[in-house]
């Protein structure tokens, strides 16, 4: 193993993830979810991981915020191994997971609550990172009374408020609608231009991978491993212009291959 | 008839009231039944007229209501805390689950040979009975209403910097609360069984004594007072509770 460069901030080192699946015909069979999996993220990298349903791109997201343990490997942040649920790595759920008994206001202060930060303080931050959202006004409404849209940006709001060294963000547009989507990835990009954290995001949109990231990686079906890498080159700000541009073609084109050799070997799997 | 506004079935509804009342009274009036065996409305009332003169009505009212009140909320205040920590602990709720399983069929009358042995007729024996009948199937519902809590917001939580009690304080019981609240209106319902179970057998004053008294009596009419005026209160208790419900759960609305 290389020696870690000081600006790394997560390190992935030959990390395995076996699951015993507990239903079905192959009740008590192991599944290998993750095999030797190895990466690294540096300080202010935006890095998007892109793969097809089921390829364990969760389950990697899920070791790195400490809600599951690896069965074989370790995860570094900060040259520290991950041993349980650390704040440091905020997560963004593709299902909002908003507290609905709580305003917009208070979910947002949420982590600040937890940290014993005092009330002034807490509504100070709150409402400045509630602002960056575009959410003013919206501080006293609870999140039912919210587009999908909106309370994917309290969740947003309520992450950087907790100000964490890394963000995870698991197919956080997916359920929205294309309109949204556009409006929410830039706003993504402005949030990560000016507050520069360390972003892990999941997603199976190509696109979607070349709009935000810095760098992209491809990853392949069960078990999950790095099939491919991409240094993302394409200038900012990624706006339509870009996106027409022969080089965003031949990086999505390059991507395409990889992502559809892994899909077509799942789906034989799949069918076995 | 089409009933299509609330207005119109609570006319509705008085309408049926009136209709059942002036049926009885007709019956009684027309001597098709003797007065021991079932009063007319009008001597109820008049009873009830009499019986609120002399401050009795009240007193053996507010007796009863105040041990439901006590034993209700002191079993509640015990069983919401220790639900939402069994419902968070699997350990724990393995290591309570035979007792509990022990205590839930037991039907609050049961209780009370014991609890005279022990506190004798008492008001404490009163609370105790209404504890006993309400805390076990409480502490069942506000378990079951832990389980409806999405795991996605403890973990949500916990990633946020939640502590395992702040998951509790700030996730499970909130996010719980309207089946808890729907859990405890149905016990105090049992509530109000077991205190008139405690008070027909032995008691001072209440409403269940105020029955038994009548019975003794063969005052019919003081009887079918009595199991009045325990609608009454039950029902205007329930509506108390609910514009409490409202209160408690501002995010539901």
């Amino acid at each position: 193993m290389d020696p870690l460069t000081p600006d790394t901030k997560i390190a992935v080192q030959n990390v395995t993830k076996i699951f015993q699946s507990k239903q079905g015909k192959k009740q008590g069979q192991e599944v290998v979810a993750l095999k030797d999996l190895s990466l690294e993220v540096k300080d202010g990298e935006f890095l998007v991981i892109v793969g097809a349903s089921g390829c364990g791109k969760t389950t990697l997201l899920n070791l790195v915020a400490g809600f599951d343990k690896s069965s074989d490997g370790q995860i570094l942040l900060d040259g520290k191994p991950v041993t349980g649920i650390t704040p440091e790595c905020g997560m963004i759920f593709q299902q909002y997971a908003l507290f609905p008994w709580k305003t917009v206001q208070e979910n947002v202060e949420f982590g600040m609550k937890m940290k014993r930060m005092p009330r002034k303080d807490r509504k100070a931050r709150g409402d400045r990172f509630i602002d960056i959202v575009g959410l003013k006004g919206f501080e006293r409404s609870y999140p039912h009374h919210l587009s999908g849209g909106m309370k994917q940006r309290v969740s947003i709001a309520r992450s950087l408020a907790n100000d964490p060294k890394v963000m995870l963000l698991d197919e956080p547009f997916a359920a929205l609608d294309a309109m949204t989507r556009q409006v929410l990835q830039e706003q993504l990009v402005r949030i990560y231009e000016k507050h520069r954290k360390t972003i892990i995001f999941i997603t199976h949109s190509i696109d979607e991978a070349l709009l935000l990231s810095s760098r992209i990686m491809v990853m392949t079906a069960r078990p999950g491993r790095i099939a491919q890498e991409i240094i993302n080159d394409l200038p900012y700000p990624r706006n339509a212009e870009v996106q027409l541009s022969s080089r965003y073609m031949e990086l999505k084109r390059m991507i395409w291959d990889s992502v559809q050799a892994e899909v077509m070997k799942s789906m034989e799997v799949e069918a076995d | 008839m089409e009933i299509n506004t609330p207005s119109k079935s609570l006319a509705v509804s008085i309408v049926s009231l009136v209709i059942f009342i002036t049926t009885w009274e007709l019956i009684c009036r027309l001597g098709f039944i003797e007065p021991l065996f079932l009063p007319a409305p009008s001597q109820i009332l008049s009873r009830a007229v009499k019986m609120i003169e002399n401050g009795q009505l009240i007193s053996h009212t507010l007796a009863s209501t105040r041990r439901v009140m006590v034993g209700f909320f002191v079993s509640s205040m015990v069983a919401i805390p220790f639900g939402i920590f069994l419902g968070s602990s699997r350990f724990f709720m393995a290591v309570f689950d035979p007792i509990i399983s022990l205590l839930r069929p037991l039907p609050s009358m049961s209780w009370i040979p014991l609890s005279l042995l022990w506190l004798g007729i008492t008001e404490t024996q009163k609370y105790s009975i209404v504890f006993m009948g309400s805390f076990a199937p409480s502490l069942l519902y506000i378990i079951e209403a832990t389980k409806s809590i999405d795991p996605l917001l403890i973990r949500a939580a916990r990633n946020l910097g939640a502590s395992k009690l702040d998951v509790m304080k700030e996730v499970i019981l909130p996010g719980s609360l309207p089946q808890i609240i729907a859990g405890l209106k149905v016990m105090l319902g049992i509530a109000w069984t077991c205190i008139i179970s405690a008070e027909l057998v032995a008691a001072r004053e209440g409403l269940g004594f105020m029955i038994m008294n009548g019975k003794e009596y063969f005052q019919t009419d003081t009887v079918l007072l009595g199991m009045v005026m325990i609608s009454i209160t039950v029902m205007v208790i329930d509506v108390v509770f609910r514009k409490f419900e409202r209160r408690l759960l501002p995010w539901t609305r």
